[in-house]
């Protein structure tokens, strides 16, 4: 996460604000949500990345979309477009190297050499920049396919 | 993760960085014995590098009087360095609006047409032929977003010398080409909009700093909160009601 001095300072209190309302929000588990993961190098990882990545050919992400899309491990990055609304986030390092925001090719090395177990055959995304209490059904999916596709492990990439 | 919004892995082109930002995120899993918060300790690589870049590619002096040719004139001289880019890298972020960069016409076409006050509510005339993925008002943001991958993706390109900064870039496409008076101008025509509701996808086509008057998404209503106010005007952005 930037530092907050680094940020204009509209977008700076943004950010306050919506750190704010989550912490208003409560939430509450029918079960403790902290468990012992499996070790790494037996975990199968996928990632969620919130940079609204999508296929050139799914629907793209809309402004307040809670939905979410597939992006295959193997994709090919021209494939991928971004569809998020933020004009405020560095885009010349994501234009570069699709690492930067969906780091697929450093996972498969890690899961080479043994790091970690593997990596799952598709991966998800999101627009990150709506409010998270709306993401509740989309989390529900999202774990339901994961387990599915024998995920042991969710990394969060925020863009 | 101490870097930028837009990336977390830190920088582009540097895998042995990317995977320690990886693995430190990782291990945690193995450490932690409860939710845990921890900072990455490391800055990116490239620093931040402001001020540092300037751009190699010479573009005329922008006319506000001529202001399409101005603009067409920038993308011919990019072009050429875009498609460079392109190659290089196999792929394009180009194509968020649903249009190729074959009709980057019709994209110009499309911004200027909104810039001299065709209105927000269709599509240009002038602007049909490229399979448009967003609704108006919002496709003009994404239209926005095209001609800025572009420059950036042109500009971003050249070896071996400091890649600018997202700071760098904003600085050099509003204050210097004719793009930036472009988008500028479709600002305008957002704040001279008889609906107010317009006015937060300002904010979504210059960035926060570069906007001259009030902030760049506009304001929000006495009695709301900024999230209550952008869903309540949502659907209207996204062209699902009025």
């Amino acid at each position: 996460m930037v530092r907050l001095s680094e940020l204009h300072p509209e977008e700076a209190q943004h950010m306050l604000g919506r750190a704010a309302l989550l912490k208003r929000s409560s939430f509450d588990f029918d079960a403790t949500p902290w468990i012992t993961p499996r070790p790494l190098p037996e975990s199968r990882i996928a990632l969620i990345s919130t940079a609204a990545l999508h296929r050139r050919d799914d629907p793209a992400f809309r402004f307040g979309d809670t939905g979410y899309r597939l992006i295959p491990d193997d994709i090919d990055p021209a494939e991928l477009v971004q569809s998020h609304i933020s004009v405020n986030f560095d885009r010349t390092h994501y234009q570069r190297d699709l690492n930067v925001v969906l780091p697929v090719d450093r996972m498969r090395e890690l899961a080479d050499a043994g790091e970690i177990g593997g990596v799952s055959p598709i991966h998800f995304s999101i627009l990150g920049a709506t409010e998270s209490f709306l993401f509740e059904q989309t989390a529900a999916e999202i774990a339901r396919r994961m387990h599915d596709l024998e995920v042991d492990t969710a990394m969060l990439v925020p863009v | 993760m101490p870097f930028p919004l837009g990336r977390p892995l830190g920088v582009a082109d540097n895998p042995e960085f990317q995977r320690d930002v990886l693995r430190s995120a990782l291990q945690l899993l193995e450490t932690a014995t409860e939710p845990t918060i921890a900072d990455y300790p490391h800055e990116a690589p490239d620093g931040n590098g402001d001020g540092v870049w300037a751009c190699s590619i010479e573009l005329p002096t922008p006319e506000m009087s001529e202001l399409e040719s101005s603009v067409r004139t920038e993308v011919d001289l990019l072009m050429p360095r875009y498609q460079e880019a392109r190659r290089t890298r196999g792929r394009t972020t180009f194509g968020m609006s649903g249009a190729t960069v074959d009709q980057i016409d019709k994209v110009v076409s499309f911004a200027i047409a909104i810039a001299e006050g065709s209105g927000f509510e269709q599509v240009p005339a002038v602007a049909s032929g490229p399979n448009w993925r967003h609704r108006m008002p919002m496709l003009v943001r994404f239209v926005a977003e095209d001609l800025r991958a572009l420059y950036q993706e042109a500009v971003t390109s050249e070896a071996g010398s400091q890649p600018p900064s997202q700071r760098d870039i904003h600085t050099w496409i509003f204050q210097e080409t004719a793009l930036g008076r472009l988008l500028k101008q479709i600002g305008q025509q957002i704040t001279d909009h008889d609906d107010p509701r317009l006015r937060l996808m300002r904010g979504f086509i210059i960035p926060e700093g570069f906007w001259e008057g009030d902030h760049a998404f506009g304001g929000v209503p006495a009695g709301m909160t900024t999230d209550e106010y952008v869903r309540s005007i949502r659907p209207y952005l996204i062209g699902e009601n009025t």
